[in-house]
């Protein structure tokens, strides 16, 4: 728990902070150094096959990867709790209706949606993620529908009836706050999700863009030199491997905390 | 002696929960551990048979076995030899197995004349055995746990307040067929806080008060003539229906009136055509068995469930339909339910609950008129101001019913539901709950609608009376006249079951 928390604060400060202090740039190509093996001059650990520093690059692809995760969960956490919650809220035939949407939402193989998108509209960071959003909002949605579900017939819910307050009151004064706790622990297990779900997309090259990088580009370019460099499948692939494992055992703990 | 516990002691995290508690089980015989919530009843039960948390020490021999300080593998054989029953039939069953093979788990046997043998001896009729857990009521599932119990034919069965989640009606019943097995020789520890249940099962009745034994001796001798102030506590404040009757306020003018109700669930009609009227101060019980309709019934006319048809006045007005129930009309009548714990939002202040009413109901008010009002009303149920800021985490369950209470005076309402507004809490809280609610209802002079099916509560509330029965009122009339001559089955049966 707490070598989680550690690992993946040095990750998230490291790929924040450290880029500007570095001598170059994740854009940048050393024509001196192509290829450059760890520990030469300006490169810690060397350059990938134009001569780009791998560190830099690592660093902005981790920045990139976690912007999108953090951003698509965040779509995910605010159509999810408003979709579910209103299923949950007014029952019945409302409720069926909207949760079937998301049973046929969810019978979509979505990565093969998603991969249409990129080859109609191009790509762009913005679709990425609006994409990804789209997808995780559903278990979100679910969630949300079952804790409002259950609470719905508390007793202190009707006792705020029975107090006078509007409906709108009583979700956002009595629901919406007793399940922030769930769908918090959700957002941080969705987090993770949209991150594999990022490095495949990039992986299969339906990503950001070049120059712009993304752990998944970054492992999937390693992957094309791991005879020659190991070290650019390595560095990438550690990352995105301690980032998701990170995220997991946080978001875990976090929820099986809120079950008590 | 079957069982024999003495000097038990058992200390978790440094706090000593049970000090030196000593009694005695003899075969065939029934002792029966009493006291309020806290005391120690349920560890000093499973203690011994390392089913507590924490360590215990001292000395507990069952049938010349020694319990404590064996390790787990040792004591497994030893614990075989005793059944448990828990409190809670409902949830103790795996929903999605059956009966028999639930049965069959326990016995150790697949053989189904056995199988049928066990729940027979249980009053259950042997096509329950291919019947899953839901479609048992909680009377019969407790009979089901209790043929699982005692399947192996224990020699000592320990039951932890075995009726307390059913009606009273039931309560007897379970307890008749604990003594059957008891006939035939096997020994029973009774954790009850009923002690009118107690003083006609219990042999012996030990009373715990914080870990310690108080008082031990014959059923009749401790529950007649007690010696210690606490066991006359607890005494005192079980209800009974040979209690004199109170003085009640003089009911004035028509307040409410209900008339042919109906609430269907589905096609199963919940309520049929109940009606009743209430006056001002005045005080109406709805009593009948669970399932009954009673809830329904008062949510329906209280405008906080479902309501399919029939009309509802307030002093010869109708009152308007869920939906359009506007603050003046929700004004005018406030609830209390049954589990204190989940009346109130976790999440907010004791002062923030007492305050809702007033922020919706009152918008005109200012905020420290609203504070104000919501001390007084804290003052009215005897919480303190140091209350104000606790969450109902930090609250009892006595405490946490008085904030429930407290919210529903403070809008100053002519009529109080209470639905099964003391039946969660332990006796001696329950018995402070009342004593509370008669002293509002005689300084407010404020009418009330109890719906209970414990017919103490409403000998001490109520004017009247209206018995319910499958979503029909059955019986209605004076409470003392119509519990001294039961006209229905169903008060019939609650009356002999109290």
């Amino acid at each position: 728990m707490k070598i989680a928390g550690a690992l993946l604060a040095a990750i998230v400060v490291a790929a924040l902070l450290l880029p500007p202090l570095l001598p170059w740039s994740y854009a940048a190509i050393d024509w001196d150094a192509v290829r450059a093996p760890a520990f030469s001059p300006g490169h810690l650990l060397g350059t990938d096959s134009v001569g780009r520093d791998l560190l830099a690059r690592t660093l902005a692809g981790t920045r990139v990867t976690l912007a999108v995760a953090t951003a698509a969960a965040l779509v995910a956490l605010v159509i999810g709790t408003a979709w579910g919650a209103t299923a949950g809220w007014f029952g019945g035939r409302v409720d069926e209706a909207m949760m079937r949407v998301v049973d046929a939402l969810y019978a979509l193989p979505f990565m093969f949606v998603v991969i249409v998108l990129m080859v109609v509209f191009g790509r762009s960071v913005l679709l990425v993620f609006l994409g990804i959003g789209a997808v995780e909002w559903l278990t979100m949605a679910r969630v949300v529908r079952g804790q409002v579900l259950a609470l719905r017939n508390r007793p202190f819910i009707l006792a705020s009836e029975a107090a006078g307050a509007p409906g709108r009151a009583i979700l956002t004064g009595h629901i919406l706050p007793n399940i922030a706790s769930v769908a918090i622990a959700y957002l941080m297990l969705t987090v993770p999700q949209v991150v594999m779900v990022e490095s495949f997309l990039s992986f299969l090259g339906l990503g950001v863009q070049e120059p712009l990088t993304s752990l998944g580009i970054l492992v999937h370019d390693g992957a094309d030199d791991m005879d020659i460099a190991p070290l650019t499948l390595i560095v990438p692939g550690f990352v995105l491997v301690a980032t998701v494992i990170c995220l997991n055992r946080l978001g875990e703990d976090l929820r099986a905390r809120m079950a008590r | 002696m079957i069982y024999a516990v003495e000097g038990l002691n058992l200390i978790l995290n440094g706090a000593r929960l049970l000090d030196g508690v000593s009694f005695e089980v003899a075969r065939g015989g029934c002792t029966a551990l009493v006291g309020a919530s806290g005391s120690g009843k349920t560890m000093s039960c499973f203690a011994p048979f390392g089913l507590a948390p924490g360590t215990a020490t001292g000395s507990a021999r069952l049938d010349g076995s020694e319990l404590i300080g064996l390790t787990e593998p040792r004591l497994r054989p030893l614990r075989a030899r005793a059944g448990f029953v828990f409190q809670q039939p409902l949830t103790a069953l795996t929903p999605h197995l059956t009966i028999g093979s639930q049965l069959a788990e326990a016995a150790g046997t697949h053989d189904r004349r056995a199988l049928a043998a066990m729940l027979d001896r249980c009053g259950l009729a042997e096509a329950r055995l291919d019947q899953y857990p839901h479609r048992l009521s909680g009377g019969e599932r407790q009979r089901a746990l209790i043929a699982m119990a005692t399947a192996h034919d224990p020699v000592l069965l320990v039951a932890d307040e075995p009726t307390s989640a059913l009606d009273a009606g039931l309560r007897h019943a379970i307890l008749d067929l604990l003594d059957r097995f008891r006939a035939r020789g096997m020994g029973l520890l009774l954790v009850s806080h009923d002690l009118p249940l107690v003083a006609k099962h219990a042999d012996r009745v030990v009373v715990l008060d914080a870990g310690k034994v108080i008082e031990d001796g014959r059923a009749g001798t401790v529950l007649e003539r007690p010696q210690h102030a606490i066991t006359r506590a607890l005494i005192a404040a079980s209800p009974r229906l040979n209690s004199p009757a109170p003085t009640l306020p003089e009911p004035g003018a028509p307040l409410i009136s209900a008339s042919g109700i109906n609430v269907r669930f589905g096609k199963f009609p919940a309520v049929a055509e109940a009606s009743f009227d209430l006056r001002e101060g005045e005080a109406l019980a709805l009593v009948g068995r669970s399932g009954s309709g009673k809830s329904t019934l008062a949510r329906a006319v209280a405008r906080l469930g479902p309501c399919d048809s029939g009309s509802v006045t307030w002093r010869g007005e109708p009152l308007p339909s869920r939906n359009r129930m506007r603050p003046e009309h929700r004004r005018r009548l406030q609830p209390v339910f049954q589990d204190p714990a989940a009346s109130l939002d976790p999440h907010w202040t004791v002062a923030q609950s007492v305050g809702e009413p007033l922020r919706h109901l009152f918008p005109e008010l200012t905020r420290e008129a609203r504070q104000t009002r919501a001390a007084a009303a804290l003052d009215e149920v005897e919480l303190g101001t140091a209350y104000r800021l606790r969450r109902p985490s930090e609250l009892s369950g006595g405490q946490a019913q008085r904030v429930a209470i407290a919210r529903a005076l403070v809008a100053n309402p002519e009529l109080i539901l209470l639905d099964e507004a003391t039946s969660a809490l332990d006796v001696l809280v329950a018995g402070r709950i009342l004593d509370l609610l008669a002293k509002l209802q005689a300084s407010r002079r404020i009418a009330i609608l109890a719906i209970t099916h414990d017919l103490a509560v409403a000998r001490a509330l109520c004017h009247r009376i209206a018995v319910m029965d499958a979503g029909r009122i059955v019986e209605a009339g004076d409470t003392a006249a119509s519990i001294a001559k039961p006209r229905s089955e169903a008060l019939r049966d609650l009356v002999s079951a109290g």
